[in-house]
C-alpha cells in the first residue's frame, strides 16, 4: 500500500427502508494523521455516511476497513473499540452532571469497590485536558458551561475512550467566531499528536483553513477527493452546490403590488448567546415570491420561528399589512392571513394519529362556514375536505384515514392543502419540498407559483438551491445571520456566483442589500 | 392498515386481554375454592366461574334474572359519568385523576341542596345535580389553571385534591351538617321530592339517572367529535405543538377539558346520591373515579364506547359479588380482574408482533394496488 | 395552645408519622431520577404490608416478615417495570392498576389466604400481630439520657431510624456511586447514557426496583408497627403524598425529607388538635393543601429563574 489509510470505505450504498438512497457507491478514504473534510449540502449524504462509520447505521452494500482490517460496525460500542469516536452535533451530555462525571460515564473509576472515585475522575479529566490542550473545568456542571466547552468535553469523551479517529459533525455550527478559532487550534494540535480527524462542514473558509484533503458529496454520490491546497474555493463551491437536473417551472413574470410582509432590523440571540439574526430587513410584496437561499444554520430557521411566534426576537419589527406579528399568538397571526408550511412537518405540520380530515381543518375549525351553531357542519367539512383532497391530489383511500399512514409526499400535500387554501395573503414556505418525492415536489412548486400569481405574497425558504432559483422572482442569500446578497431577478444567476455568496466568499454592500426593502 | 384489519386487531387484542384476566381469575378461584379433594375443588371452581360469568344474567334454573340485570345497569350510572370525565380529560392528554374526589364532592353538594334548598317538585333534584356538577367544575379549575399557566403537574395536584376534598367533607359531615339523632355519621334526610324517580321499582335503584347517563354519553360524543372545542381537545391530546401552530387556544382547552371532566364527575355524584340514597353518609372516597379510568381505557377514550365498557365492568362486579355469596370466593376478585384487563388493554406493545404482521400485509397490498394503478395509468398515457 | 405543641412527645410523633411517608418518598425520588414516575407506590405499600404482616405471624419473627415485605415490594415494582418498559404501558396507568390491586385486591388476597391458613376468612390481620411480633422500638444509649432531646429521638421503631438513615444512603447512592450516576444520566438524557454503553432498560429496572424496595419498607412499617396489622386502605394516600413530597423537594433526598417532615408536622398537629376536641378532619387536609401551594411556589421560582437566564443570555450577546 503506497499510502497509509486508517479508514477505507469502498462502494458504500445505503438505501433506507422508505426507499431513499442516501449514499450511492461512495468511496471514502482517510489517511492517518490528516484532517479530512467531508463536504456537501444538506441532504447530500454526509451524515448517513458518518453514521455508518460510527455503527449507528449499517450499509446496504460496500465494505469498511479500519487500519486495513475489514470490520463490521454493528454498534457505536464496536466503533469505539476500533478507535473511532464521534462528536455529535447535538451533544450527548447530561446537563446536571459535572464535566468529570460526563467524561467517565459508563466507565466510572471506583474506590473501595463501591463508590465513584471523584478525585480520579477529575484527575483523568485534567490529564486528558492538559495532554490535548483542551481546557475544561472538571467540577463545573455541564449546564453551566458555554457551548464551546461542551464541545471540548465531547471531544475529550471520545479521546478518553481511546479514539484515534475523530468524527466531528458540523462542530462550528453552534460556535462563535472566537470559539471556532480556538477549536481549530486544538484540532491542529491533535493532528500533530497523530490523531486523524474527519471534519463535516459546509463552511468553505473553515475547510480551506484547516483541512488537508476533502471529499465532496452531492446527492449521495462522491464528487471526488481533492487536496485542499490544490483547489480554489470557487471550484469547491461549484462541485458542492451545482445543480443536477433543472426542473423547470413555467411562470409568468411577476408584477408585484403592495408590500405585505415588512421585516426590519430583526435580531435574535439564541440561548447559548450566539447571534443568529443580525439586523435582518426585507419586504415581500403581494404577487411575488421572495426566496431565501443559504446553507442551513445561517439564520433561516430562526427567522421563520420569529415570524410565526415559535420564538421571540431580541429586537426589530415585523408587520403584515401594517400590523405587528411579533410575539402575538399563532391564532392572531393566522387571522391576519399568514400561512406557514413548517420545516418540521411531523412536529408542527400534522397530528399523525388524527385523520386527514381532522388535519385539514385545524386552522379553520372555528370558521362560520364549517359550523352550525354549536356543532360542526359535517356536510360542509366533508365537502371542503374532499374538494381539497381532489384539488391537491392527496393519494388516500378516504378522508378518514390517519395522516400518519400516508407517504411523506402525501403528508406534505395535506399540510400544503390546508396552508394554501384558507385565503392567505402571505405564505411562508419553509423547505416545502424537503424529503418528498418528485411528483409531490413538482405539485407543491406549481401551486406556490399559481398562488403568487393570483396575488399572494410568498416567502420561500429553501436550502435547495435549485428550488429557490427556479421558483423565486427575486431572492436574498443569508449568511451568518445577515442578508448577504439581494438579487432582484433570478434569471441569469449562475450557480457558482450563488455558491460564493452562500459560503461567505462574497458579500454585497449594505446599500445593495437594502434594495430588498423597496423603499 | 385498513379499517377491517384494525378492527380485527382491536377485537383479538381485547379478547386476549379478557382471556388472560379470566385465566388469572380461574387460578385465584381455584386456590380459594373450598373442597377437601382435588375433584371437589375443581367442581367448586366451576360453579364459582359460572356465577361470575353467567350469574348476572341468568338464574341457576336458566331463566333470565331481571333483578340481577337491573342491578348491573344501576351500577353503571356513576362509572359512566366518571368514565366520560376521564375520557374527556385523557383525550386532551391531561392525566387528571380527580374524578374520584370529584364524584364525592358532587354527591355531597347535591345532598346538601337536597336537604336544605326549599325547591318545589322536580326542580330540586335538577338544581341539586347541577350545583353538584358546577362545584366540581370549579374544583377542577385548580389543577387545570395551574397546569395551563404554570405547568404544574395536574396529576399530583388532582390526587392531593381528592384527599383535601374528602377530609373537608368529612369535617362538615362530622360537625355542622350532621344529623345528631342518628347513630351513624350522616346528613339529615333529603326532602322527599329530591329523589330521582326509579325506572324499575325492584330495589335495584335503577333510576332515571341511567337515562341521563346515556344522554350524557351522546352529548359527550357529540362534544368530542362534532364540536370545534372537542375537536381541539383531541388534537391537543395527539400533538400539542401542532395545535398551537394551527392557532388553537391550547391553554384554554387544557382548562376546559378538566373543568368539563369535573362537571361530568360532579353530575355523576349527584345522580348517584339522589338516585340511590336518602341521606349522605359516605365516609371515604367511593372508588368510582378509579373505575372510571378503567372504563375510559377500555373504551379507548371514546365516549360512545363508555356504556359498553361500564356494562362490562358492572357485569363482572355483579358476577364477583354473586360468586362470593354462593361460593365463598371473596368479591374483591373484581379489583384484580379489573387491574389485569386494564393493564393489557393499556399495553401498547401487547401483541405488537401480530399487529406488525397485519401492517406489513396491508402495506404490501397497498403497494401492489399502487403499482397496478401506475401501470394502468402508464398504459393509458401511451 | 403553644404548650400543646411544644412537648417532646409531639416532636416524637412527627418523626414516627413521617417515617412511612419518607420511605415511599425515597422510592419516588430514585424513580423520578431515572425518569420513572411511580404512582403505584400506594398499592405496592399495601401489598408489602399485607404479606409482611402475614409472614410475621406465620414465622413468629418480624425479621422474616420484613424480608418478605421487601421482597414483595420489589416483585410488584418489577411487574410494573415489565408492563411499563417491555409492554410499553403508560407508566401512570401501570401505577393506577397496581393501586387497584393494592386496595381491593389485597382484601381478596387476605381473605383467601387466611381462609386457607386460619380456617376462616379475615378482613384484616390486626388480630394476628401482637405486641410481641411488632418491629421493636430501640432506645439509643447516651442520647436517651439527654433531657427533651432524648425523649424526642430515642425509643423509636427500628425502621424509623432506618428511614432517616436511608435518606443519607439514597443521597450517597445517587451522588457517590457509579449506579447513581447512571440513574441520573438515564433520567436526564437516555441518549447520552446509551451512547456510552449504559443500558437504559437495566437502569430503569433497578430504579423502579429500588422504589419498590422502599415501598416494602413503608408497608412493613405500617402493618408491623404503626397500625399493628394490615387492614383495608391503611396506607391512606401516603404513597401519593410521597409523590408530592418528591416534587416539592425538587427530587432531592434531603429536600424531599424536609417536605415529608412538613406533612408529618401537619398530621401530628391534627392528632393533637383533635385530642382537645377540634375535629381532626379540619386538620388532616393541611398536608394536601400545603403540597398544592408548595408545587405552585416551586413552579413560580423555576419560571423566574428560566426568565432571568434568558434575559442574561441576551444581555451577554449584545455587549
Amino acid at each position: 500500500m503506497p499510502e497509509e489509510y486508517v479508514i477505507e470505505m469502498k462502494g458504500i450504498t445505503k438505501v433506507y427502508p422508505n426507499g431513499t438512497a442516501a449514499n450511492q457507491d461512495v468511496d471514502f478514504s482517510v489517511r492517518k494523521g490528516e484532517i479530512h473534510a467531508l463536504m456537501g449540502e444538506n441532504g447530500a449524504g454526509k451524515s448517513t455516511l458518518m453514521k455508518m462509520l460510527f455503527g449507528l447505521e449499517q450499509p446496504t452494500s460496500g465494505e469498511i476497513r479500519v487500519n486495513g482490517e475489514k470490520v463490521n460496525l454493528t454498534s457505536p460500542t464496536v466503533a469505539i473499540s476500533k478507535g473511532i469516536g464521534m462528536v455529535h452535533q447535538h451533544f450527548m451530555l447530561v446537563p446536571s452532571l459535572t464535566v468529570a462525571e460526563n467524561m467517565v460515564l459508563g466507565m466510572v473509576p471506583k474506590k473501595s469497590g463501591l463508590f465513584i472515585d471523584a478525585k480520579k475522575a477529575v484527575e483523568i479529566t485534567k490529564e486528558y485536558s492538559e495532554k490535548f490542550n483542551l481546557h475544561v473545568d472538571p467540577d463545573a456542571k455541564v449546564m453551566d458551561i458555554p457551548v464551546g466547552m461542551k464541545q471540548k468535553v465531547e471531544i475529550l469523551k471520545a479521546l478518553v475512550r481511546g479514539a484515534r479517529i475523530l468524527i466531528l459533525d458540523e462542530p462550528t455550527a453552534v460556535l462563535t467566531a472566537q470559539e471556532t478559532e480556538e477549536l481549530f487550534k486544538e484540532l491542529i494540535n491533535l493532528k500533530k499528536q497523530g490523531y486523524t480527524i474527519i471534519f463535516i462542514s459546509h463552511k468553505l473558509n473553515e475547510i480551506m483553513q484547516i483541512t488537508d484533503r476533502m471529499t465532496i458529496l452531492r446527492r449521495g454520490r462522491s464528487m471526488g477527493v481533492h487536496n485542499t491546497a490544490d483547489v480554489t474555493p470557487e471550484k469547491i463551491s461549484r462541485l458542492m452546490v451545482g445543480r443536477d437536473v433543472i426542473l423547470s417551472v413555467q411562470k409568468e413574470t411577476a408584477c408585484p403590488k403592495e408590500e405585505v410582509l415588512r421585516v426590519r432590523d430583526l435580531e435574535y440571540v439564541n440561548e447559548w448567546g450566539k447571534k443568529m439574526l443580525d439586523k435582518v430587513s426585507f419586504s415581500v410584496r403581494s404577487g411575488e415570491i421572495l426566496g431565501i437561499a443559504g446553507v442551513e444554520g445561517n439564520g433561516q430557521k430562526e427567522l421563520v420561528d420569529m415570524l410565526f411566534h415559535l420564538d421571540i426576537p431580541n429586537a426589530g419589527t415585523a408587520t403584515v399589512n401594517g400590523e405587528n406579528i411579533l410575539g402575538v399568538s399563532q391564532r392572531a397571526i393566522r387571522a391576519k392571513g399568514v400561512s406557514l408550511v413548517p420545516e418540521d412537518r411531523m412536529l408542527y405540520g400534522i397530528a399523525a394519529d388524527a385523520t386527514i380530515e381532522e388535519n385539514m381543518i385545524s386552522d379553520r375549525c372555528d370558521a362560520k362556514r364549517l359550523n352550525k351553531g354549536l356543532l360542526f357542519d359535517m356536510k360542509a367539512i366533508h365537502k371542503e375536505v374532499d374538494q381539497l383532497i381532489a384539488d391537491y391530489t392527496v393519494l388516500c383511500k378516504s378522508s378518514r384515514q390517519k395522516v400518519g399512514s400516508l407517504s411523506g409526499g402525501n403528508i406534505q400535500k395535506v399540510v400544503v392543502a390546508r396552508e394554501f387554501s384558507n385565503s392567505p395573503c402571505l405564505i411562508i414556505a419553509d423547505q416545502p419540498t424537503r424529503g418528498i418525492d418528485v411528483g409531490a415536489t413538482e405539485f407543491v412548486r406549481k401551486k406556490l407559483v399559481e398562488l403568487s400569481r393570483s396575488g399572494v405574497a410568498v416567502l420561500l425558504v429553501s436550502a435547495d438551491l435549485n428550488e429557490v432559483m427556479e421558483l423565486s422572482d427575486s431572492l436574498i442569500v443569508m449568511y451568518g445571520g445577515r442578508v448577504a446578497a439581494y438579487f432582484e431577478d433570478t434569471k441569469g444567476l449562475s450557480d457558482s456566483l450563488m455558491g460564493e455568496y452562500m459560503l461567505g466568499l462574497k458579500q454585497q454592500t449594505p446599500e445593495e442589500v437594502r434594495r430588498v426593502c423597496h423603499e | 392498515m385498513n379499517k377491517k384489519r384494525s378492527l380485527m386487531f382491536t377485537l383479538v387484542r381485547g379478547t386476549a386481554a379478557i382471556l388472560i384476566a379470566l385465566l388469572v381469575a380461574t387460578v385465584l378461584i381455584f386456590i380459594s375454592a373450598e373442597g377437601a379433594t382435588f375433584g371437589a375443588k375443581i367442581a367448586q371452581t366451576g360453579s364459582a366461574l359460572r356465577q361470575l360469568l353467567i350469574g348476572p344474567a341468568f338464574r341457576n334454573n336458566g331463566t333470565v334474572s331481571v333483578k340481577n340485570l337491573t342491578d348491573v345497569l344501576a351500577a353503571m350510572i356513576p362509572i359512566i359519568f366518571t368514565g366520560l370525565a376521564t375520557c374527556v380529560m385523557f383525550s386532551a392528554n391531561q392525566f387528571n385523576l380527580g374524578a374520584e374526589g370529584g364524584i364525592m364532592l358532587g354527591a355531597f353538594v347535591s345532598a346538601l341542596v337536597a336537604v336544605y334548598f326549599p325547591l318545589p317538585g322536580a326542580l330540586l333534584p335538577i338544581a341539586a345535580v347541577l350545583l353538584g356538577g358546577i362545584s366540581v367544575g370549579i374544583m377542577m379549575l385548580i389543577p387545570a389553571v395551574l397546569k395551563a399557566k404554570l405547568g404544574v403537574s395536574e396529576m399530583v395536584n388532582s390526587l392531593m385534591l381528592n384527599y383535601a376534598v374528602m377530609y373537608f367533607i368529612k369535617y362538615l359531615l362530622n360537625t355542622h351538617l350532621a344529623d345528631k339523632t342518628k347513630g351513624q355519621i350522616m346528613t339529615y334526610e333529603f326532602q322527599p321530592n329530591a329523589a330521582i324517580p326509579q325506572l324499575v321499582d325492584n330495589g335495584s335503584k335503577l333510576s332515571w339517572g341511567f337515562v341521563v347517563a346515556l344522554v350524557a354519553v351522546v352529548l359527550c360524543s357529540l362534544f368530542m367529535y362534532r364540536t370545534r372545542w372537542g375537536y381541539a381537545t383531541r388534537m391537543i391530546g395527539i400533538n400539542q405543538q401542532f395545535s398551537k401552530y394551527s392557532g388553537m387556544n391550547v391553554a384554554g382547552i387544557i382548562i376546559l377539558s378538566q373543568v368539563l371532566g369535573g362537571l361530568l364527575a360532579g353530575f355523576g355524584g349527584g345522580i348517584e346520591m339522589l338516585g340511590r340514597y336518602t341521606s349522605f353518609n359516605w365516609s371515604a372516597l367511593p372508588g368510582y373515579g378509579w373505575t372510571g379510568i378503567t372504563v375510559a381505557i377500555l373504551a379507548g377514550n371514546n365516549p360512545i364506547y363508555v356504556p359498553l365498557a361500564a356494562f362490562f365492568i358492572s357485569y363482572l362486579n355483579k358476577g364477583c359479588s354473586l360468586m362470593s355469596t354462593y361460593s365463598g370466593v371473596p368479591s374483591q376478585l373484581i379489583d384484580i380482574l379489573q387491574a389485569v384487563i386494564f393493564l393489557f388493554f393499556a399495553a401498547k406493545q401487547f401483541l405488537a408482533r401480530y399487529r406488525q404482521r397485519l401492517v406489513v400485509k396491508s402495506t404490501e397490498e397497498e403497494l401492489k394496488l399502487a403499482a397496478a394503478a401506475a401501470a394502468a395509468e402508464e398504459g393509458g398515457a401511451k | 395552645m403553644l404548650k400543646l405543641f411544644l412537648t417532646p412527645d409531639f416532636f416524637f410523633s412527627i418523626l414516627r408519622i413521617s417515617a412511612p411517608i419518607l420511605f415511599a418518598t425515597l422510592g419516588a425520588v430514585v424513580g423520578e431520577k431515572a425518569g420513572v414516575s411511580n404512582i403505584g407506590l400506594e398499592g405496592t405499600m399495601m401489598v408489602a404490608a399485607l404479606f409482611g404482616s402475614l409472614s410475621t405471624y406465620w414465622s413468629g419473627s418480624w425479621v422474616v416478615g420484613l424480608l418478605v415485605a421487601l421482597i414483595f415490594g420489589v416483585l410488584v415494582s418489577m411487574l410494573m417495570g415489565f408492563f411499563a418498559f417491555n409492554l410499553k404501558t403508560d407508566i401512570i396507568l401501570t401505577g393506577v392498576a397496581v393501586n387497584m390491586i393494592g386496595s381491593g385486591g389485597t382484601l381478596f388476597l387476605v381473605k383467601v389466604i387466611t381462609n386457607i391458613t386460619e380456617g376462616k376468612p379475615l378482613a384484616s390481620t390486626t388480630s394476628l400481630i401482637t405486641k410481641k411480633l411488632q418491629i421493636p422500638a430501640v432506645e439509643i444509649p447516651l442520647i436517651k439520657d439527654i433531657p427533651i432531646l432524648g425523649d424526642i429521638l430515642s425509643g423509636h421503631c427500628l425502621l424509623t431510624y432506618v428511614a432517616f438513615i436511608l435518606v443519607f444512603v439514597t443521597w450517597v447512592l445517587l451522588y457517590k456511586t457509579p449506579l447513581g450516576l447512571n440513574i441520573r444520566s438515564v433520567g436526564e438524557n437516555p441518549n447520552a447514557a446509551s451512547s456510552v454503553g449504559v443500558s437504559v432498560l437495566r437502569i430503569k429496572y433497578i430504579a423502579i426496583g429500588f422504589s419498590g424496595l422502599m415501598a416494602g419498607f413503608g408497608g412493613a412499617f405500617m402493618s408491623m408497627y404503626y397500625a399493628m396489622g394490615w387492614s383495608l386502605d391503611m396506607v391512606a394516600g401516603r404513597g401519593f403524598i410521597a409523590l408530592a413530597a418528591q416534587a416539592m423537594g425538587a427530587g432531592e433526598p434531603f429536600g424531599s425529607m424536609l417536605a415529608v417532615l412538613v406533612f408529618g408536622f401537619a398530621q401530628a398537629a391534627g392528632i393533637k388538635i383533635s385530642s382537645v376536641g377540634i375535629d381532626s378532619n379540619l386538620v388532616s387536609p393541611i398536608p394536601y393543601v400545603v403540597t398544592i401551594l408548595g408545587l405552585v411556589i416551586f413552579a413560580l421560582v423555576v419560571r423566574r429563574r428560566v426568565k432571568r437566564q434568558h434575559s442574561s443570555a441576551a444581555l451577554k450577546a449584545t455587549e
